[in-house]
């Protein structure tokens, strides 16, 4: 990336802001950004921080109950990893000056905002555990990816550029789990096999139906490509891995058509995935009340991390 | 690539996809002995979560070449790792592709997006332990400091 400008740029009309664009324009920070664009780029990011924020909750709860050492230590890097990408993704969207930090986690923790539909189910065993580390961080990695390719907006670009590596290596500890399960006793296949019932159609559901024709953020180039094309894409490459190793995919109509030569689906569908980003999906209410005494139960550290700033500052 | 040093240094960090792990510094010994060798590393920090990751793809490597029959790898406790070690093309790496940066001798950073020197931190650590978060007041953006 080339050294970028401070001296704040605008575009007098949406048509100039689009030929930026179209060039390769990377928007900065201190630009005057186009309302329009700055309407679909905040939330987007906010729903990004806020589902890094629920994603590393949920790594959390299964520190205590990873099975060895090993697992718990990738396990307590995990959450370390998610929850530090939150914080970076809340300093950009917290600077784009819509809301501030701490708006944004009072509206999540009040169930008035929108985080990733995975983060509404129940992690049942631990081989749910594994099936999202497997095949949900593997959904959300490649939209992430997609989002890196091109994205127009300098700030969040440079921070998805390390949550992207940073993602990859988790999709290595993924497979590793993954490998233990599918190699292991009967009962530890079949143990994948109830939960991979339970979490391959929200993982296909992640990418979201398909992309409206005139989608603002495919415009302005924050996604890269349209949303069907990435869950063509996951499902060609994980249908044939998971039955690879032996699993089954829950879909009775699933099919190898030989003339398209890819793996088909049945119907979509997306009921489930509206309900989520209403936070009225099965797990939605635990998940929100247990982010939320999260927040409250720590407010003590915030406060002594504020009167140690302030006292330090007086002396 | 026909050495064992070479085939150390084709090892990236599983953090860093694109910056090998010699020139992070990591590397401390590389030793022969007939077809066996010996791999000394260095962790960034001790609970670093790919110290198993790194050493096993070392050590894959290593067993690869046609000389060598088995490796060995260790994670050594002396010396410390400083962010002194990291070399020349990786701080670039890390500066223009990450927006990392290291923190100059007299405290102060600079900002690897924009050069300026209004770079506060903002907190002790971030996505990993090996990196603190500061932010630049210049361009406004978040700047992560290996350490």
């Amino acid at each position: 990336m080339t050294a970028l400008t401070t001296s704040p740029r605008s575009w007098p009309t949406e048509a100039a802001f689009d030929a930026f664009i179209n060039n390769g324009g990377m928007v900065e920070a201190s630009d005057d950004l186009p309302k329009a664009y700055l309407d679909e780029v905040f939330p987007f990011i906010e729903f990004h921080a806020n589902s890094e924020l629920m994603g590393g909750l949920t790594e959390r709860d299964w520190i205590p109950k990873a099975p060895g050492l090993r697992m718990k230590q990738i396990f307590l890097a995990k959450t370390q990893d998610e929850i530090g990408h939150a914080h970076l993704l809340y300093m950009v969207a917290a600077d784009m000056g819509v809301k501030s930090r701490t708006e944004m986690l009072e509206q999540l923790f009040d169930g008035r905002s929108r985080f990733h539909n995975v983060f509404h189910y129940q992690a049942v065993t631990w081989a749910d555990q594994v099936a999202i580390a497997f095949l949900v961080d593997a959904a959300a990695f490649a939209s992430q990816r997609a989002v890196f390719a091109e994205c127009s907006y300098g700030p969040y670009k440079r921070v998805l550029k390390r949550i992207v590596a940073e993602e990859g290596f988790h999709m290595r500890h993924g497979e590793e789990m993954l490998l233990r399960l599918a190699e292991g006793t009967p009962i530890q296949h079949r143990m994948f096999q109830e939960a991979l019932e339970r979490w391959w159609w929200p993982a296909v559901q992640l990418f979201g139906p398909d992309s409206d024709p005139n989608d603002l953020l495919l415009r302005w180039k924050i996604k890269s490509q349209r949303n069907e094309t990435l869950r063509h894409a996951y499902i060609q490459k994980y249908v044939p891995l998971l039955q690879g190793y032996g699993f089954e995919i829950p879909d009775d109509n699933l099919r190898y058509d030989d003339e398209q030569q890819a793996w088909l689906t049945s119907d979509i569908d997306w009921e489930p995935l509206k309900a989520t980003m209403r936070n009225g999906g099965p797990d939605s209410r635990r998940r929100i009340a247990n982010a939320a005494a999260n927040w409250t139960d720590t407010a003590w550290v915030r406060t002594a991390l504020e009167e140690g700033v302030s006292t330090r500052a007086a002396a | 690539m026909n050495s064992v040093a070479e085939a150390v240094a084709s090892i990236t960090d599983p953090e860093y996809p694109d910056i090998s792990i010699a020139d992070l510094g990591l590397v401390e010994n590389v030793a022969v002995d007939g077809n066996h060798a010996t791999i000394g590393l260095i962790p960034t920090f001790s609970g670093c979560p790919a110290l198993a990751m790194i050493a096993d793809d070392v050590r894959v490597a290593v067993e690869a070449l046609h000389q060598i029959d088995t490796c060995t790898v260790e994670w050594l406790k002396t010396p410390v790792w400083s962010t002194e070690r990291v070399s020349l093309s990786a701080r670039s790496t890390l500066n223009l592709d990450y927006t990392v940066t290291l923190r100059r001798k007299d405290g102060a950073l600079r900002c690897p997006a924009c050069g300026s020197d209004h770079v506060a931190d903002q907190s002790a650590a971030g996505p990993t332990r090996c990196r603190s978060v500061a932010w630049c007041n210049s361009c406004r953006n978040v700047v992560e400091v290996m350490r």
